[in-house]
């Protein structure tokens, strides 16, 4: 989703960021075909939003991909062996790392509705800086593995 | 291969080697990992970064699952190997 929302210049949904002009026209879910208008609804209340999020009213022109995505979407963040929290918790580490102004607002806001207190976000925030900065120095000094990720 | 030489754990002062050891009780591994060896080769950032880490890594309004959780999604992102 951040690179799609980012390459496409998609304006952060809740933060209140100055307007983007998205660089191509987003679906008007209010006349959107049925089969279309199903799925960006389901999504719209998945996320508890007002609209539906932008960045699947700009893959909305194919219904057929639209309707992949988002079975795979909402799949990934369903409860599981981690929960939703934590998934979002995750995806809003992602985005900070990756630098997307849309995906950290998404994510964050989730979090947020979710239940994480400030203290939580200020934590993940700690963790993903720091990981960010012990990535950096094992890539710059081609630091070797010497965990078993299979213990 | 590595860029910089890893110091051995015994070519630390005495204070480090006992932050060393009390590295290996909160990975429960049986050795010092690279990057807590080469990061304290300069005593000051290391020493920061470590206590940082320990800090940010301790069960809090999220748990350590959930921050290593954080960690390996930061990693993969940076598709950092180690």
């Amino acid at each position: 989703m951040n690179t799609v929302a980012e390459s496409l210049s998609l304006s952060p949904e809740f933060s209140g960021e100055a307007r983007r002009v998205p660089l191509i026209p987003l679906v008007d879910p209010l006349s959107a075909a049925p089969e279309v208008k199903q799925i960006l609804d389901e999504a719209q209340a998945f996320f508890a939003m007002e609209w539906p999020p932008a960045v699947l009213l700009a893959m909305a022109h194919d219904w057929g991909y639209l309707a992949d995505y988002w079975l795979a979407l909402k799949g990934i963040f369903a409860d599981g062996a981690l929960d939703r929290f934590t998934k979002e918790v995750m995806a809003f580490a992602a985005s900070v790392t990756a630098g997307s102004p849309y995906g950290t607002d998404f994510h964050l806001r989730e979090m947020r509705r979710l239940g994480a207190s400030e203290r939580a976000v200020i934590e993940a925030l700690e963790v993903t800086q720091l990981f960010n900065g012990f990535t950096k120095i094992a890539d710059t000094l081609r630091l070797t593995p010497d965990f078993n990720p299979r213990p | 291969m590595e860029i910089v030489r890893i110091p051995e754990v015994g070519e630390f002062s005495a204070d480090e080697q006992k932050f060393m050891e009390g590295m290996k009780d909160w990975f429960r591994i049986d050795f010092v990992p690279k990057m807590s060896r080469v990061m304290r080769v300069h005593k000051d950032f290391g020493k920061g970064y470590g206590r940082a880490t320990r800090r940010a890594m301790a069960d809090g309004a999220l748990s350590r699952k959930q921050k290593e959780m954080i960690a390996a999604t930061v990693s993969a992102v940076n598709v950092c190997e180690y």
